[in-house]
């Protein structure tokens, strides 16, 4: 029981004494037994304030202190620094919430929010005198990492972390690197190539010494927490020996002689491709993989390569890394059947595929043997959406979009361009590919998100139909030879990742961070990260800006050897524990684990994975659970002090 | 339901626009110009048009002849898309359509065509003076002038004026009803009472003597009713010049071209020294204008806007020779400065007025008249 408390009652300039009679809160305050001193001040949070309550603490001998001002997401640890530096433990402090709950809430009704204020200052008064000294908590953290997608995010992030000196693992699913970025020709605003972004981050990779790379990995399963974390890596086979120093001309045999033939992922399914493959000649790593779920191991490519293995097994790895990053990506969105003609009017594509198609094709663009003269290009497929589940803008796509309406421009010249958006959203010095498309003649058309632009056959020619707002709501047709559906991102299918991790995700279905302004990299699981297109739809400059954050991050959280925990977590009493599997259960970061211990079983926090939300204390049948900080006497003691 | 026509961006950039495909519908222009209002809201809406090629809207449209290109637009745009520049390539591509023989759209896109037709007029003015000329003669009139009427007699004369004068009508009528088909009778949904043609018959009688919608340019940035603009009053002397001579030659010839000299108060000699100075004037300060490039209007100059001006020029600087040299006792330089006015005032006229710039002081008054009666038709005039 703490006897010497000093309350502080904050006037927040006039925030809260407009409304709160700060006086009379103070005077109360100080009638309340074993209240040693109770003050008004203007601004807590200033210097000076902070300084006298410090000389206050030494002067009166206090032992626990309660600042009546904001909440505690503002200037929680303001004051926990004020009574450390005081010489008290910083949980012998208690932070009252009177601007948000009372000043600002009640503002119409001054007198009622001063009653408020005055009981909540009393509970926090209560709480104070149960508050107990407490010590948080430190533990062991290996400087290792693991990086889960070696795409433009994921291996930039590796290079850094590699250079502030953390060990990285990183895995990609693929049997080569560079995810989207290696489907890409040109890229907005550089012109370089996706290739050559990625054949850079692979080749400084290679260099690093500490950069450990997996293909056709995946994680089998996680056990462990922040800083400690055992991964169990699944290596799946390539099925093409590691010193295969690889014959272009052999290769194309070998890929002739494959009787197997398939849609081609890499092209959208545009081309098909054999069992044994490697999209293009500098696609990393060097060597070619077979595809195992096509080939049917019929041997008449080892018969002219001998470093094909059709015999390799899968392998399983067991690694130790501190935190996990999470740069799994994204996928275009995948238009339904019928929405806007797609799989139905034959010659309705998505910017992806038309992205490889001109890249396939040379001189004129060739569609289905039809030579393209005026492409409509739709956007916001998949994004924007009213009746579907796809609320958020995909960002990228705009931009993407008119890009590639330039480079077709450039490289076919005659092609019209028509453009049937939403508002076109080219942000920043993107703004700058929209006034270069307008000026080379595209033409570009507008509705709003009720009346959408309308894609049909008629007469044999596929014809779309917009109410465009740029022209008094005129109803405007084109006859197209090609429709380009503008797909947005979705994240990747990362269902076994999802299902270890339990990283949460949000109603969009991305990975979603703490605090989208002040903790973005961050996720609620301890110790597990996301960057890039995984966590929102990003373009690549924004990814690789996530990527280098979330290497920071990493760096800075587990580099020091050891990682402070709150110490406001789970206690179990095993004495009252009869392990019922209740609070196991219900437990969102599986901190808690049955125990065995002379026959008795009991359950165990594990406090590396407890987050202290308190989840597991009403489920428990026999109240053998505490959350330290907020014991039972605490609240109790709280509630008496309100109802009183 | 309309079809978009991406194509018709390069038609309209033979007359002269400009890079108006990168407009991005901000509407700024249309918020600047002092002209347009809630009935007739332009030019954005014309360039919109003019983007998708949308050409049955283009043609029936009145609103490029209700702006007096003040530039206020162009320079206030973001995108450099210059629509005032745009509303004057719609007024030479509108001149086109109205032309039902085709010769202004050939005149206006190709110059082989324009200076091929200066050409082969002129020359066919001096065949005529080669075979039908007077006797040069050298003597001279009681008081000291030329026998001009000797050389080129003001009958033979009255009879060329009195052809070139029912071609001009005719041309310029029948494309002014074109004009009207365009504009009026292909909004079939407004039904015109005829009593209305007669009732607003006045605004094209006001529009066409005082221009005074240039004196309107700019207000809506000074806040002023009216602005006495040099721009408006110098193409005011300039219109009424050539009016006053155009009337002098067609009807009063004989009273014109006189072998007579008159006193210098006469009103003969007034009336000629009055259009001869507004032609000057007029020309001198738009050929300024066009080198110097300061206003938005001058600033792009197509080579039509070139052409009439030289040969307005011409026509009115050997005109004034003709004056004096006859006055002035000198026969030889009288008759060929006549054969040259001559050459160069029927190429001018007969391309000017029909087919080209000279027919926008018709449109322009017709203009603001169809659009009146459209609007009272419809009960939305102010």
């Amino acid at each position: 029981m703490r006897n010497r408390i000093g309350v502080y009652i904050c006037y927040c300039g006039s925030n809260i004494s407009d409304y709160v009679d700060c006086e009379k809160v103070k005077d109360i305050a100080a009638e309340t037994t074993d209240v040693i001193l109770s003050k008004t001040t203007m601004f807590a949070c200033s210097d000076s304030a902070q300084n006298e309550m410090i000389e206050d603490i030494k002067n009166q001998k206090l032992d626990a202190i309660v600042v009546a001002s904001c909440s505690p997401k503002l200037h929680l640890n303001t004051f926990r620094n004020v009574a450390q530096r005081a010489g008290l433990n910083q949980y012998n402090y208690v932070q009252v919430n009177i601007r948000e709950q009372c000043s600002w809430a009640h503002s119409n009704t001054p007198p009622q929010a001063t009653e408020k204020a005055i009981k909540l200052v009393k509970a926090g008064i209560a709480r104070a005198k149960q508050s107990q000294e407490l010590t948080p908590m430190a533990i062991p953290s290996t400087n290792s990492v693991l990086v889960v997608g070696a795409g433009v995010a994921g291996m930039r992030a590796a290079i850094e972390l590699a250079k502030m000196g953390t060990e990285v693992f990183i895995i990609e699913r693929e049997y080569f690197v560079g995810g989207r970025a290696a489907q890409w020709n040109e890229l907005f605003t550089t012109n370089e190539t996706g290739r050559e972004v990625v054949s850079r981050l692979y080749n400084t990779i290679m260099e690093a010494n500490n950069i450990t790379l997996f293909t056709g990995a995946d994680i089998d399963s996680k056990t462990g927490s922040v800083g400690n974390f055992d991964v169990k890596l699944r290596i799946r086979p390539r099925h093409v020996k590691p010193d295969c120093k690889l014959d272009w001309g052999k290769f194309k045999k070998a890929v002739e002689v494959c009787p197997v033939e398939f849609d081609d992922p890499f092209n959208f399914g545009l081309t098909k491709q054999k069992a044994i493959y490697k999209n293009f000649p500098s696609e990393f790593p060097e060597i070619p993989t077979i595809d195992v779920e096509h080939c049917t191991k019929c041997g008449k490519c080892v018969d002219i390569c001998d470093k094909i293995d059709l015999d390799q097994k899968e392998e399983m790895l067991n690694i130790n890394v501190g935190a996990v990053l999470l740069t799994t990506g994204s996928s275009p969105y995948e238009p339904k059947t019928g929405e806007f003609g797609y799989k139905e009017i034959e010659n309705v594509v998505t910017l992806q595929q038309l992205k490889r198609l001109i890249e396939l094709n040379e001189y004129d663009l060739i569609f289905k043997g039809k030579k393209i003269k005026n492409i409509a290009y739709v956007y916001c497929v998949g994004s924007r959406q009213v009746d579907g589940e796809n609320k958020y803008c995909s960002r990228y796509c705009c931009t993407s979009a008119i890009h590639t309406a330039i480079m077709v421009k450039e490289k076919y010249k005659t092609i019209n361009n028509f453009h049937f958006t939403r508002g076109i959203r080219t942000y920043g010095k993107q703004e700058a590919l929209y006034h270069k498309a307008s000026k080379q003649g595209d033409i570009f058309l507008q509705s709003f998100e009720d009346s959408p632009t309308e894609v049909y056959k008629e007469n044999g020619h596929t014809v779309v139909k917009i109410k465009d707002i740029l022209t008094a709501d005129k109803e405007l047709e084109v006859n197209t030879d090609l429709v380009v559906l503008v797909t947005g991102m979705i994240p990747r299918k990362n269902d076994s990742i999802n299902n270890i991790l339990k990283v949460p995700i949000g109603r969009d279905k991305f990975y979603n961070e703490i605090h989208p302004k002040l903790r973005p990299v961050e996720t609620v699981i301890d110790g597990v990260l996301i960057a890039g297109a995984c966590q929102a739809p990003l373009n690549i400059t924004e990814s690789v800006k996530s990527s280098l954050s979330a290497a920071v991050k990493v760096n800075s959280l587990i580099s020091k050897g050891k990682i402070e925990l709150e110490p406001t977590l789970a206690q179990i009493d095993k004495l009252l524990c009869n392990w019922c599997d209740k609070c196991a259960d219900v437990c969102p970061y599986s901190a808690i684990v049955k125990e065995v211990k002379n026959g008795k079983m009991f359950a165990v926090v594990h406090e590396a994975n407890c987050k202290g939300c308190g989840m597991c204390l009403p489920v428990c049948p026999s109240n053998a659970i505490q959350l330290i900080g907020y014991t039972d006497i605490e609240i109790e003691s709280m509630i008496e002090a309100l109802i009183d | 339901m309309a079809q978009i026509n991406p194509d018709f961006g390069k038609v309209l950039k033979e007359y002269g626009a400009l890079d108006f495909n990168a407009c991005y519908n901000c509407g700024n222009c249309t918020a600047v110009c002092s002209l347009s209002d809630e009935e007739n809201s332009f030019p954005r809406k014309m360039i919109r048009l003019s983007v998708l090629g949308l050409e049955d809207e283009l043609e029936s449209s009145v609103d490029p002849w209700l702006c007096y290109y003040c530039g206020e637009c162009s320079s206030t745009c973001p995108q450099e898309t210059d629509p005032g520049e745009l509303m004057m390539t719609l007024r030479r591509y509108l001149t086109s359509k109205y032309d039902w023989t085709g010769l202004a759209s050939k005149l206006y896109t190709s110059k082989v065509w324009e200076f091929g037709t200066i050409i082969l007029l002129a020359a066919v003015i001096l065949v005529l003076f080669i075979f039908f000329h007077g006797p040069m003669t050298t003597q001279l009139t009681a008081d000291g002038g030329v026998k001009l009427n000797t050389f080129a007699p003001w009958k033979q004369i009255e009879i060329g004026d009195w052809i070139m004068a029912a071609l001009l009508a005719f041309f310029l009528l029948s494309n002014i009803f074109n004009m009207y088909l365009k504009i009026v009778r292909s909004k079939k949904d407004i039904k015109i009472p005829f009593s209305l043609y007669f009732t607003e018959l006045w605004a094209l009688i006001l529009h066409f003597f005082t221009q005074k919608q240039f004196s309107k340019c700019d207000t809506e940035l000074t806040g002023k009713k009216y602005t006495l603009s040099t721009y408006w009053i110098i193409h005011l002397f300039l219109m009424t010049s050539y009016v006053i001579m155009l009337i002098m030659i067609m009807v009063f010839l004989p009273w014109f071209q006189t072998d007579n000299i008159y006193e210098w108060w006469h009103p003969q000699r007034l009336l000629g020294y009055y259009a001869t100075i507004g032609l000057t004037v007029g020309i001198v300060y738009f050929i300024i204008e066009r080198i110097k490039k300061t206003s938005e209007k001058s600033k792009h100059s197509h080579v039509t806007d070139w052409t009439f001006l030289v040969l307005l020029f011409l026509t009115t600087i050997s005109g004034i020779l003709v004056h004096f040299f006859r006055i002035y006792g000198l026969p030889y330089a009288t008759y060929y400065m006549y054969v040259f006015h001559l050459m160069a005032l029927f190429p001018m006229l007969m391309i000017e007025v029909p087919f080209s710039k000279w027919s926008h002081l018709a449109y322009r008054p017709f203009a603001i008249y169809f659009n009146n009666l459209l609007l009272a038709a419809v009960g939305s005039k102010k």
